[in-house]
């Protein structure tokens, strides 16, 4: 039963005009930055060798930067679309009378979203990775992928880093997601949601510019995005890497939790 | 799709009950919008739920399907104490509830498939088959494979009934179905909720139109103020209001002067009088007019309508005037 529930939803979501728009958006990112890269080492003219130079042969590298360079703007406002969608959506259109009458419980209905969630988030992380690595393939070349240390590993271990680095990404997004549905529960109105989401999300990034606030950094899930970035190291370190997706993994379970409580006393 | 049961068709004095409520209390931040509902819906029963606008009864009808919490009170539903027995009791309970919601970009057909998904009484193989006789039943069809979005107001409205029936259920819960139907569509619900009263199912209808329920229901509810000012069965409640009888003669004069002599109350109407039956029969009044040389062209049996009960309970001010009935289609003689 829950298994024909998550596949309805994964499918009600697919059939979105606007998730298929969002998806294609995402898509043209890897393919911009590789563009941009590749016309970028065109003029190597100058002194020195150019950033094309540099990242020459490198494709390997084109999914990572873009996973990295979303991941503080673009894949939380995807989620959030998604999250607003799921509850705050459905009510409005007067569905969520309908699941729950069906009956679906309260607590069932949430975790059908939260894997609509992941499973969309993991399905357009993946769609940006591989792109990325054709695109990058395509216009840079592969050859092993370079890392920040300085090494270069093979190919394998390459797509083992980005695979690695898809997980983490996609954990990041649904921990944003959960925040998001814990919002969408409470309205119905999704913009609402998205415009709450992608306030905090900015207002954090903003919060974790000032030196004078460090107290306050180690709370803000943006504050763990930089660290990521570790997964280009060799060896790679881990500590960063965890303590971002503890964080991460504390606001989904505050999200999760609050999204929960709302939704068992919600009349509807 | 009719399945022709042996069974005999409700008995009336049925003591089971497919859904009741006690002390039922609503408030919504300082409003109070339902108080002291104690509802019974008999099974088997077509219950027509009456009241004005913002009487209280989609509250009502949403605390009945679990959708609202009640501030106070008790709800039994098949048998199953809510909230806690929803998930029991639900699986058999069709609804339309505030209008029909569906999701514009999908088809009538996709917004089914996706409501089949998620009944429990519904076998994964058997999803197919049930949208579609679904679709048939409310005669939607031919415009299945369109999107909602372009749906017209009674094609949206038959949808949300074609939800309702995916599943044979045992208790159908319909808030105000005709909205936005036209005549035609009208018939066809009265039709519908027809055949699942042949079937044994216990149907709970709202409506603003009288007529519909008098039409259609066994059972009646009026709601009035959050509250329940009548219920009972629609014959027997229709009774109480007491009767009349609507006699057309040209002696109006000699005819009054006649009745008061025999102590019979009555006023002259229309083309005739209209004799009051408290504590007479119509015989005895024909046979007091015949007697005293009066000529009775027509003598109609006048049941007090629906609509002039529902005056009398919620407009205390008109109770005794009794007009209504004479400006509606169905509180005329018969």
């Amino acid at each position: 039963m829950i298994t024909r529930q998550f596949g309805s939803e994964v499918r009600w979501m697919l059939r979105r005009p606007r998730t298929l728009i969002g998806l294609f958006g995402l898509v043209l990112v890897p393919i911009i930055i590789s563009f941009g890269i590749w016309t970028a080492g065109e003029d190597g003219g100058g002194g020195g060798p150019g950033l094309g130079a540099i990242i020459q042969g490198n494709g390997m590298v084109v999914p990572i930067f873009t996973l990295f360079l979303s991941l503080n703007l673009l894949l939380p406002l995807v989620a959030s679309i998604w999250a607003a969608d799921g509850l705050a959506g459905e009510a409005q259109h007067g569905t969520l009378r309908g699941l729950l009458v069906a009956p679906v419980s309260r607590v069932r209905l949430l975790f059908v979203k939260l894997f609509g969630l992941t499973a969309m988030s993991l399905f357009a992380v993946t769609l940006m990775a591989v792109v990325g690595i054709i695109a990058g393939t395509a216009f840079l070349g592969m050859n092993g992928m370079m890392t920040l240390s300085g090494t270069t590993l093979s190919t394998g271990e390459g797509l083992l880093r980005i695979a690695f680095f898809i997980v983490l990404v996609t954990f990041q997004m649904v921990s944003i997601g959960a925040v998001a549905l814990a919002v969408s529960s409470t309205t119905e109105h999704p913009l609402v949601v998205q415009a709450a989401t992608m306030t905090t999300i900015i207002v954090f990034q903003v919060l974790g510019q000032f030196p004078s606030l460090d107290w306050l950094h180690p709370f803000l899930i943006t504050t763990g995005f930089p660290g990521l970035v570790d997964v280009m190291r060799d060896p790679m370190p881990l500590n960063q890497i965890w303590d971002s997706t503890l964080l991460a993994g504390c606001y989904l379970l505050i999200g999760t939790g609050l999204a929960a409580m709302r939704l068992i006393t919600k009349d509807s | 799709m009719t399945t022709s049961t042996s069974a005999p068709v409700t008995a009336p004095t049925q003591q089971a009950v497919a859904a009741r409520t006690r002390g039922l209390r609503k408030e919504y931040g300082s409003t109070v919008a339902v108080d002291r509902v104690d509802l019974e819906l008999p099974e088997g029963a077509v219950l027509g739920m009456l009241g004005p606008n913002g009487s209280g009864k989609t509250t009502t009808i949403r605390m009945l399907l679990g959708l609202v919490r009640p501030t106070q009170g008790e709800i039994e539903l098949l048998g199953r104490s809510l909230p806690d027995g929803a998930e029991q009791a639900l699986p058999h309970v069709g609804a339309l509830v505030e209008g029909p919601g569906f999701h514009p970009f999908l088809s009538g057909r996709e917004n089914l498939i996706r409501c089949a998904a998620f009944e429990p009484l519904l076998e994964k193989r058997d999803i197919k088959h049930a949208v579609e006789d679904a679709l048939e039943r409310v005669g939607l069809a031919q415009a299945a494979h369109r999107r909602y979005r372009g749906y017209s107001l009674g094609m949206k409205q038959r949808l949300g009934l074609a939800a309702a029936l995916l599943v044979p259920r045992k208790l159908v819960v319909l808030d105000e179905p005709t909205n936005g139907l036209d005549p035609a569509g009208t018939r066809e619900i009265r039709k519908i909720i027809a055949e699942l009263h042949d079937q044994g199912s216990t149907v709970l209808v709202s409506s603003h139109l009288l007529s519909e329920v008098e039409a259609t229901c066994t059972h009646v509810a009026v709601l009035h103020r959050g509250t329940v000012v009548a219920q009972g069965e629609l014959t027997e409640l229709l009774q109480a209001g007491g009767s009349a009888l609507q006699v057309i003669t040209p002696d109006v004069e000699t005819a009054l002067s006649a009745l008061r002599q025999a102590k019979i109350s009555a006023r002259p109407l229309g083309e005739g009088l209209r004799v009051e039956l408290a504590g007479t029969s119509a015989p005895q009044v024909i046979e007091t007019l015949v007697k005293a040389g009066v000529g009775v062209y027509e003598a109609t049996r006048w049941k007090t309508g629906l609509e002039e009960l529902f005056a009398r309970l919620t407009e205390a001010e008109e109770a005794e005037r009794g007009m209504s009935a004479v400006d509606t289609l169905d509180g005329g003689p018969r």
